[in-house]
């Protein structure tokens, strides 16, 4: 039970855009400086490089290194999303062709921002829709007007970053079949399901205890037939798939956050290594 | 801000103010340098893209593709690299994903050729992308930022191929106007991702599987967006024009409005075609000429074409195809025009013959075009042509019969008729008067030729004058003989890309080159022309019997270049020196008002390279040049020309190999 509430707990960390106390640091995800136990996690990690400068360590992990003063105590503070930091102190280390140990050095490296703007998806309307919305910064008469002239096809797409209207523009749909999505996309959470059980070869089921719930949903989410659908709230929601829409992908298992390990089965048993070996022909 | 830029680094430039987000890329030729540009930028941080060196143009294309589902992105190939990529590409047009993606046109082969034309283009032409055909770097780099508008427009979001034909377009450094950054933010608005990747409120697949029902509803959906393009990138090309000056159509007409003979033609080989229609038209016995350049070829604007030709009253239209269709009634170009004519005009249609010219980098001079204007005037007037593509410049199989006897037999048999029914017409191929001032640089690849020309032109640039080079390109090994073509317009109006291969001025950096077999570099010289040579061991004398130089109003000079820079310790880089000649001859470009431009941009050591003009352009001379002191011998290199293998024994064999291995 201990085990499970310290799950959650974690579960809730990553989908609340906090990093876990745990979990190893993302990329440019912050600058705090760490404490012991990150630390300790960030060893496994920052390897030190065999050296004989007598003045420099160098930390490597992956393609990132990092320089610090020989001896010191000094961890990794930030990471840029640059293959190498150069402070100032390394860049007398730079080779002839600006490089450090081989690899490019970008001088001031930037910490990536979190793009907010690539999870807003565009609002797309008609002249009817956009009269039932209130939109601040939109020049209403001048859109209807475009609209109404484009007749009962006209759409707006309002683009939005940071909560502000950012950009609008006025068109007219060019689909004749209006059932199929631009570029034939299917949204996940809107598609009306359809019976594709026949396709199935295994049966998918979501045990409820083993599930998190609404805390996680991410089976409700990456389903591309929109099979998976929460159930209850709170603490004793469940994610159900649909039989009659589920295809059996295998997606839901594989990006599980549970790992599927005792959360979804397959023909009633859990999916375990052997099973996965003859399914993937591993 | 006018800079002298090759066709590549003005594509690149496009990217750049287009503001493109990601940029993945593999390099082939020619369109690396376009990558390489944008690469360094991204790495410099002149411009915050992110540049992804994928494993092969297949990773290119797929890379691009999932990146626009979210950002601006952008890449370039050409030939081959194009052709690894179809298998994605109509995931990009079928998930209706607008990005842009650069080609350096290029043959496909086999067998292998790197030089320049439409075959890759014309090989993904049903991929479902809009095609742009440019015509210089000016035209690359203001597609390139038009065909974001086009793509992304809300009605089209569609992907983009914008075509450069590969060196003679990619490579050539010519005048082009950079718009600043404002300018195109104010034209091209941030990109806006319709369906993101990364938007958890809002999950998308991409390219499920459909039903077929679902399936061709979606095609229908996708040809429709498709077809919008027409007019779309018709307005966006005025508005382009409001803004920047430069008014871009789907297919431009030049010339006569009421031409009853045209020449359609996609790309940069409408320079020359230009040159012709200015030079014919008006004279005696010659009617209306134009050229029809299309601009547009995917979705191919054919109501509007087929329009504008009966509107002109058209007779006779001869199409130009720089590719194939194996196997096809006429190449890709000629049969959608035959089509486009069929289908809107009926029995109204003109007269049309396709011709295949330009393959794997085949000059097209504007001497052809006027051969195909006669074709078209012969078919005006009714008489018998053929019915399948015409080839340039095979001849076995010419277009009008100059010598009987050199036309294949067989070919005789099936088209002789047709031959003897197309007469030559004298009026069509007049000389043309000379508009232009051209140089060639003979060189050995190595030695900074073109780097000679590429100053020289830009220092042109910046003087205002209309000056572009050409530069040869190929499998040339270092030390092979290379040439490059530099034009200056003397007279002042349009933008010539044409160059007429007569020369004003022939530079010959190594005068080994006067020697060497298969070479004739004073061959092309015009009539009162002018030589350069770097040389101290011949005269001006010996050098007019060498080059067999009979014209007396030729004027020869030689100029101690690889004496000079040894002088000024610049080892065997005399590029400078030649530099400095070339102004001595060229009466186009004041020296002084050159050097400006030099003291800012001459390579590092910037003294020596500048002193190194200024010799080069005081002692040119007409007269013959003191021999310098020989120099002491070097018994290490006379023992490495000495030695033949033959005269070497097993023992002396192992032995050297020894001191090879232990590297002596």
């Amino acid at each position: 039970m201990n085990r499970k509430r310290k799950r959650r707990e974690r579960v809730i960390e990553w989908t609340t855009g906090q990093i876990p106390r745990n979990a190893k640091r993302d990329c440019g995800a912050g600058r705090e400086t760490m404490g012991e136990t990150e630390s300790t996690n960030q060893h496994q990690q920052w390897q030190p490089l065999a050296t004989c400068n007598e003045e420099k360590d160098f930390l490597v992990s992956g393609r990132l290194v990092f320089v610090r003063d020989k001896g010191a105590a000094q961890t990794p503070e930030s990471l840029s999303p640059a293959p190498v930091v150069a402070t100032a102190s390394s860049r007398q280390h730079l080779d002839g062709d600006g490089k450090l140990l081989g690899f490019p050095v970008i001088p001031d490296p930037k910490v990536l921002e979190r793009r907010s703007d690539l999870e807003q998806p565009p609002l797309v309307l008609s002249l009817e829709e956009l009269a039932r919305h209130s939109i601040e910064g939109l020049d209403y008469s001048a859109a209807m007007d475009q609209l109404a002239d484009l007749g009962p096809e006209g759409r707006i797409v309002l683009y939005y970053r940071k909560g502000k209207l950012f950009r609008h523009e006025v068109f007219e749909d060019p689909r004749v079949c209006k059932d199929v999505e631009r570029g034939a996309v299917v949204h996940n959470l809107e598609q009306k399901a359809q019976d594709v059980s026949g396709w199935r070869v295994h049966e998918f089921y979501i045990d409820s205890k083993g599930c998190l719930g609404e805390i996680c949903t991410r089976c409700v989410r990456v389903c591309p037939e929109s099979a998976i659908h929460l159930r209850g709230d709170g603490a004793t929601s469940f994610c159900e798939i649909d039989p009659a829409a589920c295809k059996g992908c295998f997606i839901c298992w594989v990006e599980c956050t549970r790992k599927a390990a005792d959360c979804i089965t397959i023909d009633g048993k859990v999916f375990d290594s052997q099973l996965r070996a003859a399914h993937f022909g591993e | 801000m006018r800079r002298s830029l090759a066709g590549n680094a003005a594509a690149a430039w496009g990217f750049r103010l287009s503001r493109v987000q990601c940029y993945p890329y593999y390099p082939i030729t020619p369109s690396t340098s376009c990558s390489e540009q944008v690469a360094d930028w991204a790495g410099n941080g002149e411009m915050e893209t992110v540049v992804i060196n994928v494993e092969s143009e297949h990773s290119a294309a797929s890379a691009v593709i999932a990146s626009a589902k979210s950002v601006r992105a952008g890449t370039a190939t050409s030939s081959k690299g194009l052709l690894y990529m179809v298998e994605v590409l109509e995931n990009a047009s079928g998930a209706s994903l607008p990005f842009t993606i650069f080609v350096g046109n290029r043959a496909t082969g086999a067998p292998i050729n790197i030089w320049g034309d439409n075959s890759d283009a014309y090989a993904v032409r049903d991929t479902g992308f809009i095609q742009l055909f440019c015509a210089d770097g000016q035209e690359a780099l203001d597609n390139i930022i038009q065909a974001y508008r086009i793509g992304e427009n809300m009605a089209v979001r569609q992907p983009v191929f914008v075509n450069l034909r590969g060196f003679t377009g990619t490579h050539t450094y010519e005048p082009v106007e950079i718009p600043t950054a404002a300018e195109v933010d104010a034209f091209l608005p941030p990109h806006v991702p319709l369906e993101p990747l990364f938007a958890p409120e809002r999950p998308v697949t991409y390219n499920p599987m459909l039903s077929a029902y679902y399936y061709r509803r979606h095609k229908r959906n996708q040809t429709e967006a498709l077809r919008n393009v027409i007019s779309i990138a018709e307005k966006v090309g005025t508005e382009f024009g409001e803004r920047l000056g430069r008014t871009y159509r789907n297919f431009e007409w030049i010339g006569d409005p009421r031409a009853e003979l045209v020449v359609a033609l996609m790309g940069e080989s409408s320079g020359a075609a230009e040159t012709i229609v200015s030079a014919l038209q008006g004279r005696e016995s010659i009617p209306g000429l134009a050229v029809l350049r299309i601009r547009l070829f995917n979705p191919f604007p054919a109501r509007e074409i087929a329009h504008a030709l009966h509107r002109a009253g058209t007779k006779a239209i001869v199409v130009l195809d720089e590719g194939l269709a194996h196997g096809d009634v006429f190449p890709p170009l000629a049969l959608r025009l035959s089509s486009a004519l069929q289908a809107h005009l009926g029995s109204a249609v003109p007269q049309l013959a396709s011709v295949i010219g330009g393959l794997g980098g085949s000059e097209i001079r504007p001497e052809h075009f006027q051969t195909l204007f006669n074709l078209a005037a012969n078919m005006a007037q009714q008489r018998p042509y053929r019915r399948e593509p015409y080839w340039l410049d095979i001849e076995e199989d010419p277009i009008l019969l100059q010598d009987e006897q050199k036309v294949n037999p067989k070919l005789w048999r099936r088209y002789g008729e047709v031959w003897k029914n197309q007469p030559i017409l004298p009026q069509y191929h007049a000389a043309l008067p000379s508009t232009n001032y051209e140089i060639r640089l003979y060189g050995r690849a190595g030695q900074g030729a073109i780097t000679s020309a590429v100053y020289f032109t830009s220092a042109g640039v910046e003087n205002g004058f209309w000056v572009l080079t050409k530069p040869t390109f190929g499998s040339e090994r270092r030390g092979a003989v290379v040439h490059t073509d530099t034009l200056v317009q003397t007279n002042g109006r349009g933008r010539t890309r044409s160059f007429t291969g007569r020369l004003d001025l022939v530079c010959i950096f190594d005068d080994t080159i006067l020697t060497s077999p298969g070479h004739a570099p004073a061959r092309d010289l015009k009539p009162g022309g002018t030589v350069v040579v770097n040389t101290v061991r011949y005269s001006p004398q010996r050098i007019r019997e060498l080059l067999q130089l009979t014209d007396s109003a030729t004027t020869v000079y030689v100029v101690p270049a690889s004496r000079i820079a040894r002088e000024l310790q610049l080892g065997s880089f005399y590029n400078m020196v030649m530099l400095g000649a070339m102004h001595r001859a060229c009466p186009f470009l004041d020296f002084e008002a050159a050097m400006n431009f030099y003291e800012r941009n001459v390579p590092k050591p910037k003294e020596a390279n500048q002193e190194a003009i200024r010799r080069g352009y005081l002692e040119t001379t007409e007269r013959e040049t003191a021999l310098p002191e020989p120099p002491p011998p070097d018994e290490r290199a006379e023992a490495y020309f000495q030695w033949r293998p033959e005269e070497e024994s097993l023992e002396e064999k192992i032995l050297r190999s020894l001191e090879i291995y232990h590297g002596s």
